[in-house]
């Protein structure tokens, strides 16, 4: 009998102990979530304008670095500039770039665009990188080389689909 | 009172509380260098303006000796016109952000018609953008492209070809180079390349006839920059 008595002390102590824990574990969540408040993360709506200017930008510039860009502005290579940048942005991330002279007029015939054209009308958040190009070499009588300055403006709008 | 002091069984939770604050805590402490983190600085949008000015001069500068020395008369004044023309050109692509670009130019060499020839052009710039109050950024860019004659054969001869600081450029075929003398041009069948220890890459090239001397040998690289070396 008496150590019946003694187990069910025991086994009070261990109950509290259970209590003790959860309260415990409802504190660190409390914690948690009311740091967490504070947070920002780098992929909110706060900073999705600067991230995907600098994405835009990042490839323009590996492009350019590789003479790759001017190549497919200036021979007019629309299709392969389109793939490119299908290749080096992220799949959720929608585009669409335009080519202008310095008076403003457009130069790409054909558009060079991923994803569907209705949400850069309807997004609110579009980034935008303005890219400038000075000209590009080519080989006009081998193995001679002509050089032209003619800037170009690259336009390219990002927005990152659902 | 004494046996209020003498229950130990409160301690737990006394102690458990405690620990939950210094984790609380800690845990404030982390969050607030996450989001310092990922604080949002302005002057990041910045940069890549900076860094494609950067790059775009410095391709100028390239364009402008590519055509000094593709040219039968060179324009001495081609990249100091070049420059002024992007220098306005500037203000149309980036309207509304204040940029202004300063350059000072070095005259173009086309040191020519030595065992060792180059071609050289170099330009500083400095940027000021005044709508993030930034002034006085300065950078230079330089093209050039060296070709040195290191021997000749019947058939052969070995170059080396290098561009800035004195880096060896790589993945030069046959169409990149022509080889001639006072009377006639020798047809290239074949440019290979060897590892040096001391030039690090070596180009070795092969014609068809026998080569006589004294010979002309021109190099073209990828941006299309001319250098044309003689031997002996």
């Amino acid at each position: 009998m008496e150590r019946m008595s003694r187990t069910k002390v025991n086994g009070n102590k261990g109950q509290m102990r259970i209590i003790e824990v959860i309260l415990a574990s409802f504190i660190i969540v409390f914690a948690l979530s009311f740091a967490n408040m504070f947070a920002s993360a780098p992929t909110s709506s706060t900073y999705e304008g600067t991230e995907l200017e600098k994405l835009g930008y990042n490839a323009l510039h590996d492009l350019d670095d590789q003479g790759l860009l001017p190549r497919f502005i200036y021979n007019e290579e629309w299709e392969n500039l389109t793939s490119a940048l299908r290749v080096l942005l992220p799949l959720d991330v929608y585009f669409n770039a335009t080519v202008y002279d310095l008076n403003g007029n457009v130069l790409n015939n054909a558009p060079m665009s991923y994803g569907d054209p209705a949400i850069f009308a309807s997004f609110k958040n579009i980034a935008s990188v303005t890219y400038g190009l000075v000209g590009y070499s080519t080989r006009f009588n081998s193995p001679y080389y002509e050089a032209t300055y003619i800037p170009r403006v690259l336009t390219l709008q990002l927005v990152r689909g659902s | 009172m004494r046996k209020l002091a003498r229950n130990k069984k409160g301690q737990f939770v006394i102690l458990a509380v405690l620990l939950m604050a210094i984790m609380i805590i800690s845990l404030g402490a982390l969050m607030n260098r996450a989001v310092t983190y990922y604080k949002h600085e302005p002057w990041e949008e910045y940069l890549t303006l900076i860094g494609n000015i950067e790059l775009s001069s410095s391709r100028l500068v390239e364009l402008s000796l590519t055509n000094y020395t593709n040219a039968q008369t060179p324009d001495e004044n081609i990249l100091r016109n070049n420059l002024d023309q992007w220098q306005v050109n500037l203000t149309r692509i980036y309207p509304g952000r204040g940029v202004s670009l300063n350059f000072s130019d070095y005259p173009m060499t086309r040191d020519w018609n030595k065992t060792s020839s180059l071609s050289n052009a170099t330009a500083s710039f400095t940027i000021d953008i005044a709508s993030i109050g930034l002034t006085g950024y300065k950078f230079t860019a330089t093209a050039f492209l060296n070709l040195t004659i290191l021997s000749q054969t019947d058939y052969e001869l070995n170059v080396t070809v290098k561009v800035e600081d004195g880096k060896p450029l790589t993945n030069l075929g046959k169409d990149n180079f022509l080889v001639r003398n006072s009377s006639m041009g020798f047809t290239v069948m074949n440019v290979t390349g060897y590892y040096d220890q001391r030039e690090a890459l070596v180009y070795t090239i092969q014609c068809s006839q026998t080569i006589t001397a004294p010979i002309t040998v021109s190099v073209w690289d990828p941006r299309g920059i001319q250098v044309m070396a003689k031997y002996p």
